[in-house]
């Protein structure tokens, strides 16, 4: 590929209180749905504000379809289509209002306008509603008329945050397949962040783990599961549960050794799960552990969230 | 500056659709120039040379511009507040036609009510002098002078983190510029270093403009001065508007 459709490269964002990004880089192939996975906190929203012009980053450089984030902001925002964290919506306007005043802001024709009010609506499902008050829509209506208004202009690349929060999952899965016919059929690139591991998996062709503002990992799905230790054992116990663990972390074919804060549940990695299991249950009756529940699993995306942020998800 | 036509006609809709606010608006109008007209007028008789009504009409047009402005801050705050600004940052538009999109329909509805008093102020035996370009003249001052107190509420609005701290803020300038200004009375009943304060006011020189204008009460101040005064208002409470919403754009809310 020429240009990539993203690029950050160093980005910091320094408050008076607080450093919300330190050196973050980037870089997201043009037509590929990229998902910045991170725990509350860890600067996915301010990543995104600088990359769609809404911030100046205090330090490093951004270019978004080609363009300087900073020197060539016009251009960028000509470019972009963005849906926020927050829903951001008039409520005393009606559905087809704000589509229509937001294609007006870019200088959209009103026979243009028309046309992709009416294909959108009907890609988003809210035929029946498009005429009635923002104010009476459900939060999911809400949701999927904020990711028409980001379409509306027809947007190169298009940046999501936190898309589904707050959604039953019929709803999420609607978002999803929006997502995925817009990316295959109309080639378009997207970002969006995200608190939900199925989702990046579900979506992403690649995923980037972000983390007290930096980047700790990246790379396909499938490659961040195998790039920590092959193979896991999921085990609930009782006993010196940190004697145990510090013992078998010194094991020749123990990998790394997590432990899940709320559920208490141990995940040991190890070269082979099968061969390993019965050590491993050994290993635990001499160290005086009883155990509850021992289970092979594959390892997915939440444990490689779990390897590099150590932390699960939502114990911020 | 398209933009600016597009956040003004939209602000224009909601204002249309709100009969609530246009009713608050109208009924404010009314009763300022009936209650405050009719009571002072009983104390006071006439002044500078024509009733006390068509000598107070500026004033309380002038007052209610302020009030008009203090709005127009409240609701870029609450689109503030609310995230409705990103929409806007994130769209190829300038910065500038943001503000100038608000300030213009707060101006509008400024307007609006000046018309709507000056009708009342008529029925209520207020008398306008001849001259209809000097009307017209004395409109463009109101809605310069509502154009910059816009300007300065809204580089309040800008910083302001709560409707509550706006509104303090807005306290603190809103009251004195009535009362330290020659709104209610002639500047010669006034203590020497009153003058001096009620001189540094602009609404002073709006509103000595208008009655000449418009009333066709002698000014007491040059009329090319007062003009120029509206006009330094309108373009540094725009521009301090301006630098305090770039400001405010450094950081998240
Ligand atoms: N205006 C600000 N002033 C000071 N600190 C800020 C400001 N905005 C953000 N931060 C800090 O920067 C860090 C990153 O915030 P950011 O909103 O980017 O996180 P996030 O990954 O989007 O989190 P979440 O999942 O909760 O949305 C946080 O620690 C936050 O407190
Ligand atoms: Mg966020």
């Amino acid at each position: 590929m020429t240009t990539l459709a993203i690029e950050a490269h160093s980005l910091g964002k320094h408050y008076k209180e607080a450093t919300a990004l330190s050196d973050l880089s980037l870089q997201v192939e043009p037509q590929q749905i990229y998902a910045l996975l991170g725990p509350n906190g860890a600067g996915k929203t301010t990543t995104l504000s600088i990359l769609t012009t809404l911030l100046p980053p205090s330090s490093g450089t951004a270019r978004v379809a080609g363009f300087d984030v900073v020197q060539q902001a016009h251009e960028v925002r000509r470019r972009i289509g963005v849906t926020f964290q927050e829903i951001v919506l008039d409520r005393d306007l009606t559905g087809r209002q704000v589509l229509d005043i937001h294609g007006q802001l870019y200088r959209l024709g009103k026979a243009e306008r028309t046309r992709q009010i009416s294909e959108l609506v009907a890609l988003v499902q809210l035929e029946d509603a498009i005429d009635r008050g923002v104010k009476t829509y459900s939060g999911g209506m809400k949701r999927r008329l904020e990711l028409a208004r980001g379409l509306m202009t027809k947007p190169e690349i298009l940046f999501l945050d936190e898309p589904t929060q707050g959604l039953d999952p019929q709803n999420r899965a609607g978002i999803w397949d929006y997502i995925r016919t817009l990316n295959r059929e109309h080639n378009l690139t997207v970002l969006l962040t995200t608190h939900y591991m199925e989702e990046a998996e579900a979506l992403a062709h690649r995923v980037g783990i972000i983390d007290h503002g930096t980047m700790v990992a990246e790379g396909t799905p499938a490659g961040l599961v195998a790039s920590i230790g092959t193979e896991l054992i999921r085990m609930q116990g009782s006993g010196d549960t940190a004697h145990f663990i510090n013992t078998i972390t010194t094991l020749p074919f123990v990998l790394r050794v997590d432990q899940d804060q709320q559920q208490g549940a141990i995940q040991i990695y190890v070269d082979n799960s099968t061969r390993r299991l019965l050590d491993v249950v050994q290993m635990a009756g001499s160290n005086g552990m009883r155990v509850d529940d021992i289970s092979i699993a594959r390892p997915t995306l939440g444990d490689a969230f779990l390897h590099y942020t150590g932390r699960g998800l939502r114990d911020s | 500056m398209y933009a600016t036509y597009v956040i003004w006609a939209k602000h224009m809709h909601k204002f249309s659709r709100s009969t609530e606010e246009a009713i608050g608006l109208a009924l404010q109008s009314v009763m300022w120039v009936v209650l405050f007209g009719v009571g002072m007028r009983g104390l006071v008789g006439d002044v500078g040379g024509n009733d006390y009504m068509s000598y107070m009409l500026p004033g309380i047009i002038a007052l209610s511009a302020l009030g008009g402005a203090v709005g127009g801050g409240l609701i870029l705050l609450d689109e503030r507040l609310r995230g409705i600004t990103k929409e806007y940052l994130v769209a190829p538009i300038p910065r500038l036609s943001i503000l100038l999109g608000n300030a213009a329909s707060t101006a509008t509805k400024a307007l609006f009510q000046a018309l709507l008093m000056l009708l009342v102020g008529l029925l209520m035996g207020a008398r306008l002098a001849g001259n209809p370009a000097g009307w017209l003249a004395a409109l463009v001052l109101v809605a310069l002078f509502a154009l910059g107190f816009s300007g300065l509420a809204l580089a309040i609005a800008a910083q302001s983190r709560s409707i509550m701290g706006y509104h303090g803020m807005i306290f603190l300038f809103n009251l004195p510029i009535l009362f330290a200004s020659n709104a209610l009375y002639p500047l010669d009943v006034l203590p020497t270093w009153m003058q001096v304060v009620v001189l540094f006011n602009p609404t002073t020189y709006l509103i000595d403009a208008t009655r000449a204008l418009a009333f066709g009460t002698p000014a007491t101040l040059p009329l090319l001065l007062s003009a120029a005064v509206v006009l330094g208002l309108a373009l540094g409470g725009v521009g301090l508007a301006y630098v305090s919403f770039q400001n405010s754009l450094q950081r998240t809310m």
